[in-house]
């Protein structure tokens, strides 16, 4: 039996924190949640102390981010994970207010799996996150590799 | 240079022009007097050297006359008297012509009289002479000469005739200087005259290329003005393009950042929605609880029509989460035009050749439907065609195109009207129809990004016409309107016929 998975959002807007972990519990999902407001202690958490990501060696991982922080660009966030040999295989998910054409290439560029604009209208958006749920509750994630 | 330095040049050039001129003139009518004067002096002296003649040649006659009479009162041979005949014929005309040509002289006038007398006096003892020698009476012949020569008739006409041919002399002396004085004046005067013209000539040569020197620093100066005044230009172009680049990250930016919290307040509106809901169908159920049993399970009893007081509290709360709703609606309308507006703004613009009828006549056809149901008819007139950004064209084409449709006045059958021409390089496109118009005060606000005019009958954010005018300035044209209420509009927009990245974007 593999471990859990852990579900790591990385989210300044505790609103939209708020928002997104009701729904996805509402859509069943119970898997622990790890919230962080800022990139820096998502970048700690993930990476460890020593910038290696080998803490996280063998968790099974799910990463929602956010690409408007407020201390660096969830860019360079998705970036380095998919650089990184421990966390590459996790999948990441860029839940953002960002539509432009442009950004979203890049994300997809960069080896995010999905991305996800966050609709103004709440019925959309709880749909979009429940789904997302939905998604998270039939997807098998491999842990960090070794 | 100074403009007061170069007047003042322009001033002497002026001056120097018109002295050459003054100075060939005076040169041409002084020689013109001169050459004449040396003419008349000329002809002067040639008179002096005739009357000279006359004179010689009339005592040369008197001489004959006087000989072959000798000869005759000697031999008495008819020669001698046919001679002596003709020469006295010949002395009276060459006395005459002598006297004419004098005429002008007063004081060889005096002498001809006496000269004339001595001749008459001298002729008269000739035709006795030689009647005396024809009557055989040869000694009184003799006896006259000797008289005539006693009387001196003969010296005094040699006398008279030198004095006379010696005053001629003495004029012909003045009169040779008098026109050799003429000549040298007016070969002088040519001579000092074409000094000077050549004089000015070389001033005039220097000043010229003074001022050549001159124009030509100036045009290096203005070379170098322009060469500053594009770089300035494109300074300029630089700044504001950064400008606009900033707008646009700024517009784009703050419209991102606007829509974040806006999702926490639908979300957050969502959920209190949900939660009014809730707490409404448990006050109900507790209000309907039956005094013995359980309360019912909340969410099952929704159906329970609360009552009273709860019922307003319930429509209150659900009045104020409908307003909150539509306003975030509205909000987040207009984020998203400004979003679109700015993505706009950052998209590339391909330039393609376009066959302008065909593709109108393609937006026409996409829009046939609401065209069939608002009761209007489309005409597409002969269109030129041009080079320009396809989807930008489809955006102003469709916008004004749906504008007119949605406009009509109610009530009458809609005629859209597409025309096209070319002029200078510009294409010029016009969409008219004969719709509810626009007042005239309102025809710099359509414009604007969220205005609109006239009656608010139909839906729209009053983005279009801001969308299309941007998009008609990125591609080098420019937009007008011209209207009345209730005559309809004409929207003209102007595009240059071949449009080139080149001219906007080009660092992008």
């Amino acid at each position: 039996m593999t471990q859990p998975v852990t579900i790591i959002m990385i989210e300044d807007d505790e609103g939209h924190a708020r928002l997104i972990e009701r729904n996805i519990r509402r859509s069943g999902v119970n898997n622990e949640i790890v919230a962080f407001g800022n990139g820096t202690d998502a970048m700690r958490h993930l990476f460890g102390a020593d910038g290696s990501g080998l803490s996280q060696k063998g968790n099974a991982l799910l990463i929602l981010l956010d690409l408007n922080l407020p201390d660096m660009s969830g860019i360079d966030i998705l970036k380095q994970i998919k650089e990184n040999r421990y966390l590459k295989a996790s999948p990441v998910v860029v839940l953002t207010t960002t539509d432009d054409s442009q950004e979203i290439k890049r994300c997809y560029e960069l080896g995010c799996n999905v991305y996800i604009t966050k609709p103004v209208n709440y019925e959309n958006f709880a749909n979009a996150i429940r789904q997302l749920g939905l998604f998270f509750s039939v997807i098998q994630v491999p842990p960090a590799a070794t | 240079m100074t403009a007061e330095a170069q007047r003042r040049r322009a001033f002497w050039q002026i001056l120097l022009i018109a002295a050459g001129l003054l100075v060939l003139t005076v040169i041409s009518a002084g020689s013109v007097y001169l050459v004449n004067k040396a003419r008349e002096d000329s002809k002067w002296v040639v008179h002096t050297i005739e009357v000279e003649n006359q004179i010689n040649a009339l005592l040369l006659e008197v001489r004959r006359a006087e000989s072959s009479a000798r000869g005759f009162l000697l031999t008495q041979g008819p020669d001698f008297q046919s001679d002596h005949e003709k020469a006295v014929a010949a002395i009276i005309p060459a006395l005459a012509k002598l006297t004419r040509q004098i005429g002008d002289d007063p004081a060889q006038r005096d002498s001809i009289e006496k000269l004339s007398a001595a001749i008459e006096t001298r002729l008269d003892q000739f035709s006795r002479e030689m009647d005396f020698v024809k009557q055989g009476q040869p000694d009184k012949a003799a006896a006259l000469i000797r008289e005539a020569a006693a009387g001196n008739t003969t010296t005094t006409i040699s006398n008279q005739a030198n004095a006379m041919i010696r005053e001629e002399e003495r004029l012909f002396r003045i009169r040779t200087a008098n026109s050799d004085r003429s000549q040298t004046l007016a070969a002088s005067m040519t001579g000092i005259g074409s000094g000077l013209v050549v004089l000015l000539a070389l001033v005039s040569t220097w000043l010229v290329r003074r001022s050549a020197r001159a124009r030509d620093e100036a045009e290096a100066r203005l070379r170098d003005a322009n060469v500053n005044l594009e770089t300035i230009v494109d300074e300029r172009t630089a700044d504001l393009r950064e400008a606009n680049d900033e707008i646009q990250r700024f517009a784009y930016i703050v419209s991102h950042d606007l829509r974040s919290p806006l999702v926490n307040i639908m979300g957050f509106t969502s959920e209190l929605e949900e939660l009014g809901g809730d707490i409404f169908r448990r006050i109900s159920s507790l209000a309907h609880v039956p005094a013995d049993g359980p309360p019912l399970a909340p969410g099952s009893s929704g159906e329970i029509a609360l009552e009273g007081p709860d019922k307003q509290l319930s429509t209150d709360f659900s009045e104020a989460l409908d307003f909150i709703k539509s306003s975030i609606a509205k909000m987040d309308r207009l984020i998203s035009a400004i979003l679109n507006l700015t993505r706009e703004g950052r998209r590339e613009f391909q330039p393609e050749k376009i066959d302008i009828r065909e593709f109108v006549e393609a937006i026409v056809s996409t829009l046939a439907h609401q065209a069939v149901e608002a009761q209007a008819e489309i005409h597409v007139g002969s269109l030129p065609n041009i080079v320009s950004d396809r989807l930008a064209l489809e955006q102003i084409f469709s916008n004004l195109i749906d504008n007119a449709i949605k406009y009509l006045k109610s009530g009458v059958p809609g005629e859209i009207r597409i025309r096209g021409r070319t002029k200078l390089g510009y294409a010029i496109f016009e969409i008219s129809d004969n719709g509810r118009g626009i007042d005239p005060k309102d025809h710099q606000r359509i414009f604007d990004l969220f205005r609109r005019a006239g009656t608010q009958d139909k839906p729209g954010q009053g983005i279009g016409l801001a969308h299309v005018r941007a998009l008609v300035r990125r591609l080098g044209g420019t937009m007008s309107v011209s209207s009345e209420l209730n005559t309809g509009s004409t929207f003209t927009i102007t595009l240059p016929v071949a449009w080139n990245a080149s001219n906007r974007n080009v660092d992008r």
